[in-house]
């Protein structure tokens, strides 16, 4: 009996640790399988796109034939003022950012509020956000146009003398994109830092109140310390936006015009290559792109880290 | 016995909250919540503005919005006859089914692979495709365009569904791991005590149970495919192939079109966005604020 029993055991004991084997060959053979069409598909379409666009950023390709240049290419482009106008151009729509970071948090918190209707205030705030910055930049033109709905704004309410024609001079042209850059993105900004203030504690609040803190004191000093998180998250989402999720609304609105006013380095990408030929000065810029990209990204992860 | 004590302390907490601040509120911050109110409606209205723009300028005809005022259905007819609204609806709605459709292979088999069927190296490919992550589609652009003119896939649906894919599926495949690194080993460990391989539990266990982690996936890929001019445009160009936001984009810049027309096409072409916006709208909170919670 209990020989016989021992030896069933010993075999079970046996039987286990080869299945466990073969399971654990299965896995991780499984897993390549599995990873394997993803890896191929990004690798084919993404990663030797982005190989060859270095490449070529260092050569003066014209799509079919090309000559190499080297890391002068980058020197030449950073001697370029319009190169620099461009950038300018991003800079100044980078102060767009914090804009639509304080009208999210200030919605959100209004919105927290939970006063009656709040659920219909948040559709329409957010609502903009489904919407194509194709679309955005059609009703763009028609709201800051000579006879726009913003002029006719200003002048029923006797603000005759702001009259402007937005999109005809350049600073004013970028400052409309930048107004529409906003009213697109305080949708999802605000999305963002309501579902931030959902998990904050409300008997903090309620603490803070039977210590005589007003509401201001009780956003200023709990929402906002609490929320950094989601302001690190927002701001990284909507600054990497305000680089590269602009063509359309651009293309659509001022085509990067009046006199380069509202090229930004990622329509100045599509002008390069598609406008004027000049591939290779595309790519460069792509990769220049990236690298302003990766930068925002790799600060965001450092300060995140430092913030535990 | 547990339930009951913990349901009376949930009872305990609510309503002890709720008349000390209604209290204050009603004896204080009453004006402070009228205010509140005003603020929010007038923003809304704002931002509601440019809709009822749209509307009510796709109502009008080229004349009637000129003088401001009338009614008519011409821009809409006039909008139908000179753009194939149909066709370019159609070509919308293949190019962000199939893409997203692949994007959802690739990225829940991988992302299953890299939560839980770990091989060597595993670390390494997560990390490769996080990096993919930051590569706006403008970086690969021209060489992309360059490689399909060679491969003849410009022109065609496959060549737009393919860079929307590269470029879609290393966020989906990321937010896909985060996802089933949530599924807890025990399921695992279960499926396989039911003779289960990794692929069986990867079928039959974790894509079930992930559809919620699916639909994240469609409402972030929907949104930014459906409304994509810069692919479209490089890629699609011929008036057949051609998505409805890049014959609207087209439309715009060439100015054939009257205004009331580009409104009409342009209302028309934010209803599918919206729909798919509101129907998935929790699952878009999800996988938005998944960066900042972690």
């Amino acid at each position: 009996m209990s020989s016989a029993s021992a030896v069933i055991v010993a075999e079970t004991v046996a039987e286990v640790r080869s299945r466990r084997l073969s399971l654990d060959r299965d896995r991780s053979r499984t897993g390549v399988m599995l990873v394997i069409p993803a890896v191929a598909t990004v690798t084919a379409f993404l990663f030797i796109p982005i190989g060859e666009a270095i490449y070529y950023s260092m050569t003066n390709w014209n799509g079919i034939t090309s000559q190499w240049i080297g890391p002068s290419a980058y020197l030449a482009m950073f001697k370029n003022p319009l190169f620099w106008r461009v950038l300018e151009n991003n800079a100044i729509l980078l102060l767009a950012v914090p804009v639509t970071l304080v009208c999210g948090v200030t919605l959100a918190a209004l919105l927290n509020e939970r006063v009656r209707g709040w659920r219909i205030f948040r559709a329409a705030i957010i609502i903009p956000t489904a919407v194509s910055w194709v679309v955005l930049g059609i009703v763009g033109i028609q709201a800051f146009a000579q006879n726009g709905m913003l002029n006719s704004m200003l002048g029923s309410v006797g603000l005759k003398f702001l009259e402007h024609n937005w999109l005809g001079s350049p600073l004013s042209a970028l400052i409309a994109v930048a107004i529409t850059f906003v009213y697109s993105l305080v949708g999802v900004n605000t999305l963002i830092f309501v579902t931030g203030m959902a998990t904050i504690d409300p008997s903090v609040y309620e603490a803070a109140k039977l210590d005589g803190a007003s509401w201001w004191q009780g956003f200023t000093r709990i929402t906002i310390p609490l929320l950094r998180r989601y302001f690190m998250f927002t701001f990284v989402i909507t600054a990497i936006s305000a680089f590269s999720a602009l063509f359309s609304l651009i293309f659509t609105m001022t085509s990067g015009g009046p006199n380069y006013g509202t090229t930004t380095i990622e329509f100045f990408i599509y002008d390069q290559a598609f406008a004027t030929g000049a591939f290779g000065t595309g790519a460069l810029l792509g990769v220049v792109l990236l690298v302003i990209l990766a930068s925002v990204s790799l600060l965001q992860l450092r300060l995140m880290n430092r913030g535990e | 016995m547990a339930s009951p004590v913990i349901r009376s302390e949930d009872e305990r907490t609510e309503p002890l909250l709720e008349p000390l601040t209604g209290a204050k509120k009603r004896i204080r911050i009453a004006p402070g919540r009228a205010v509140i109110f005003a603020v929010l409606a007038v923003v809304s209205v704002i931002i509601m503005y440019p809709f009822y723009f749209m509307a009510v300028t796709s109502m009008r005809s080229e004349a009637q919005y000129q003088l401001g005022r009338g009614f008519s259905l011409s821009s809409w007819t006039q909008l139908f006859a000179s753009v194939p609204v149909a066709r370019e609806m159609m070509n919308s709605l293949l190019v962000c089914t199939v893409a997203i459709a692949i994007i959802l292979t690739l990225s829940t088999t991988a992302g299953f692979a890299l939560a839980k069927a770990h091989f060597r190296g595993h670390g390494l490919v997560l990390l490769g495709l996080v990096g993919g992550m930051m590569i706006p589609v403008q970086s690969i652009i021209i060489p992309e365009y360059v490689n399909f003119v060679g491969l003849h896939l410009i022109n065609s649906y496959l060549g737009a569904i393919l860079v929307y894919v590269a470029v879609g599926t290393p966020f989906a495949t990321f937010l896909m791991t985060t996802y089933f690194r949530g599924v807890p080993e025990e399921l695992v460990d279960a499926g396989r005590c039911d003779g289960l391989g990794y692929a069986g539990v990867f079928r039959r266990i974790a894509l079930p149970i992930a559809k919620p982690a699916l639909a994240t996936v469609i409402v972030l890929q929907f949104i930014p495919i459906w409304n994509d001019l810069l692919v479209g445009l490089l890629f699609l160009q011929e008036p057949t192939v051609r998505t409805f936001t890049v014959g609207l984009g087209v439309l715009a810049s060439s100015r054939v079109v009257s205004i009331p027309g580009l409104m009409a096409g342009s209302l028309l072409s934010t209803i599918p966005a919206a729909a798919v916006y509101v129907i998935f709208q929790r699952f878009l909170v999800s996988g938005l604020t998944l960066g900042a919670s972690r």
